[in-house]
Parts: structure tokens; sequence; C-alpha cells
């Protein structure tokens, strides 16, 4: 393998890397949002809510990522043809299935962070007239995040790996392009290209968030 | 001036009954010390007043207006008024840790209010001025003392300008050297006719700054009288008992 190889591949694998990081953004501002009004219905006064939403997390959180992914691209269009329509992109049923199953997980992180908040926060909102919402989003949302936080850096470094997942319903990522380029050049260093990136990529996340910590630390 | 009146509070918690029977009233410029054996209901009764509790019995009113009224609860937007007029300073002064003490201040008062930031900053200024403590305006919680941190948390309430302070054992947290801060606080707060209602262990501050005590026994006030008639010459039995076993150490 020479030089004019290692630039052809690494432009290859770049386009996958392309598609790895639309997959990681479009899940962490859909998951994360939708993970925490999982976390609200799961405190909610209405049983059958509660019953439903916990159901629901515990079915994504037990069963295979691949599974789902399986179920949503290959499973869905057989049940009619809305859903033959609605599913037919790979990369949609990717996204699909990456936000179900990860707002599950932050659903959990955040009840964890909620349930570390003390009960003295809500009462002084409450004794200082604050309402639900300015409670909320003023007090309990800024500190649950900041609890959270270490998790959901540790939930992003494993999204970022979890998308090599999507190879097996051929959306064209990272190993997809590593792989041909393997096949076509016989040298195990298309592997070892893809290997750097997501090093590069979890590195740059992994001090995005310690910078974070630390300018939210308090 | 009335300004609350409390009748016949009951309240239970599962089956223990914490407020038996309680009756009392708070008059304009008071400053009332609440004291009594723990366990006997003081922190209940005041955390009732400010609504952080229901009563299972009972009227409350304030101002003038029903909070509660023979067990049954105001509406809400009624409900929220009336405890609008009371401030409260809890034991663990419960700070917002994320915030710094300017915005604990202002923040509040500018959601509740829809106050500007100018005015908020303007009033925020002057009350931790008050407190003390007007080179900690843009300092966190967490590199305060628990006096410092007592003495924001008494500022905080006073920014929405209430006619009544609830303190529910203020001091409890703190060695001797940073009560005596707060207590100081205190006291300068008795001295503007701010009306306070003091649940507390220091019975210096009872003896010398409240003009009323009632002394909390298994649910209700045994006692109640001036600092003189009550640790001078105490009527019921417990009340006896209390100072016998309490005055040597604390007094």
């Amino acid at each position: 393998m020479n030089w004019s190889d290692i630039v052809t591949t690494t432009a290859a694998l770049m386009q996958g890397f392309g598609v790895v990081m639309m997959l990681f953004a479009v899940t962490l501002a859909a998951a994360m949002p939708l993970g925490f009004f999982l976390t609200l219905l799961t405190r909610s006064r209405f049983a059958p809510l509660r019953w439903l939403t916990n159901g629901y997390i515990y079915l994504m959180r037990a069963t295979p990522l691949m599974l789902q992914l399986f179920f949503i691209y290959f499973g869905m269009p057989l049940v009619s043809d809305f859903f033959k329509r609605l599913f037919f992109s790979a990369i949609v049923c990717a996204m699909v299935g990456f936000v179900l199953n990860y707002a599950a997980y932050f659903a959990e992180i955040f009840r964890g962070g909620l349930l570390s908040i003390d009960k003295g926060q809500y009462e002084a909102c409450q004794v200082l007239g604050l309402n639900k919402f300015q409670t909320t989003v003023r007090v309990i949302l800024p500190q649950m995040f900041r609890v959270a936080l270490p998790s959901i850096t540790n939930e992003s470094i494993t999204l970022v790996k979890d998308t090599a997942l999507v190879f097996a319903i051929s959306v064209p990522e990272i190993l997809h392009y590593a792989k041909v380029a393997v096949s076509r050049t016989g040298t195990v260093f298309p592997y070892m290209i893809a290997f750097v990136i997501y090093l590069i990529v979890n590195t740059l996340l992994q001090l995005f968030f310690n910078w974070l910590e630390k300018k939210t630390s308090y | 001036m009335e300004l609350i009146q409390v009748k016949g509070l009951k309240k239970s918690f599962q089956d223990t009954d914490v407020l038996t029977n309680v009756s009392f009233s708070v008059n304009k410029g008071d400053v009332i010390a609440v004291i009594g054996p723990s366990g006997a209901g003081k922190s209940t009764m005041l955390r009732c007043l400010i609504n952080l509790e229901q009563v299972d019995g009972g009227t409350i009113t304030v101002e003038g207006e029903t909070l509660v009224g023979d067990g049954t609860y105001s509406e809400h937007v009624k409900v929220k008024n009336i405890t609008s007029k009371m401030g409260m300073v809890f034991q663990s002064f419960n700070l917002f840790p994320h915030l710094s003490v300017r915005k604990n201040l202002t923040m509040p008062f500018m959601q509740v209010k829809g106050a500007s930031k100018e005015d908020a900053d303007r009033l925020a200024e002057s009350l931790i001025g008050k407190v003390g403590l007007s080179g900690k305006m843009d300092t966190m919680p967490s590199t305060l003392s628990g006096g410092q941190k007592q003495r924001v948390a008494i500022a905080r309430a006073l920014m929405l300008n209430p006619d009544i302070m609830l303190f529910d054992e203020p001091t409890s947290a703190l060695d001797p050297q940073l009560t005596a801060e707060v207590l100081n606080v205190m006291k300068q707060l008795a001295a503007d006719h701010m009306t306070m209602l003091v649940v507390t262990h220091e019975m210096s501050f009872a003896r010398d700054v409240a003009n009323k005590i009632l002394f909390m026994c298994d649910g209700e006030i045994a006692e109640e009288g001036t600092p003189e008639e009550v640790f001078r010459h105490p009527k019921d039995r417990r009340t006896a008992e209390f100072f016998g076993t309490s005055s040597g150490n604390r007094a």
C-alpha cells in the first residue's frame, strides 16, 4: 500500500465518516429530549402511563440494538405498504432505531440525575413562589444535567462506536468503506485507518466533555 | 394587628400524631420563638403555615385570608397568594448550588415578580450588604461557610419582600461561631420590626430577642407567654422539665 492508496482509502472512509457524524448528531439531538420526556412520563401521576413508559424503556434496554434495527429495516416493510414506504431508506431506519433505543438509555440516566436532587431544592422553589415550569427549567434541569454529565459522556462515546452496527442494514458508514478497500488493496491498512478515525473522534469527544464538566462544575 | 391565626391544627404522618391541637396567633412585629423537645412538632407546624405540609384538620388564616378552613384548603391560586406573604429559611439553607450568590437572589425575584435585571441587581446588592456579604456577590455557594450560606438564604427570602419570615432551625447545622453571625442578622431583622416565627434551640436568642415564646410538646402548645413568664415561671410541668434538663448547657 503506497501513499496514493492511503489518500484514496482515507477519502473513501471520510464519506462513511460523514454518515456516522450525521447519525451521531441526529441521535444525540433527538434522543436526549425524548429521553427526558420519557423520564417525566415515568414520574406521571397516571399509573398506566408509568407502566407503559417503564415497559418501553425495559424493552429497549433488554434487547439488542442490532435486532431492533433489523426489525425496523427488514421486518416493518413486511407489515404493510405504509411501513414499506416509511422504512424504505436504510439511513432513515438507522436514525429511527438509534433515537428510539438511545432515548431509553438517556431516560435512565436522567432518572438517576433527578433522584440525586435534594428535596430541599423543590421546597425552596415552592416557598419562593416559583411555578412548576420555572422550578424545572431554572433549578432542576441544570442540576440534573450536571449530575448526569459523566454518564452522558460515556453514552456518547458508546454511540460513536455503535454506529458501526448500521453496517448490517447496508448503510455505507466507515466500516463499509474500510471493508471494500481491504478487498480492493488486499492489505490491512484500511482497517487501521478506520481505527484511527474512531480514535480521533472519541478523543475529541472526550476532550469536549472534559471541558464541559469543568465549565459546569459548581 | 393579627397577621396569622392558627386554630385547632391537626396533622399526622401515618399512625403518628405530630400535631394534635395547635392554636396560636401572631401579631404584626412579633418575634416568636418556638421551642420544645425534638419530635414536638415544631418544624411540622411551621411547614404547615407555608403549605410545605398539608394539615388534616384546623384553620390557618394569614392577614385575614383563609389558607385552610376547618381542614379544607382554599383553591390553588389563593393558597399561592397567601404563602407568598411569607418567606422561609431552612436548616439546610437550600441555596441553588448551580447559581452564583447574585443569581440565587435575582433569579426567583425576576421569575416571580417579572422584574428587570437592573432592579433585581440593585435590590440584591442592598440586601446582600445588609447581611454583611457584599464581597461575595459573584461567588458560588459551595465556596461559602455555613453561616454565610444561611445569610444568603435570608437575603434571598427577603428579596420577595415578605410580611412574615419563618425560620426552621436556622442555626442547627452551624457551629457556635457561625451561629452567632446568623443570629446577628436575625436580631437586625427583628430590630427592623420584621414579623418572625423562629423554631430554635438557641435559648439565649429566644430569651433576649423574642417577645413571645411558644413551648411545644407532644404535638400541642404546652405553654405560651413572654420569655420572662416561660423561662422564669413555667406553669406546665413539661416546660419546667425541659428547662431542668436543658438550661444547664444551653441557656
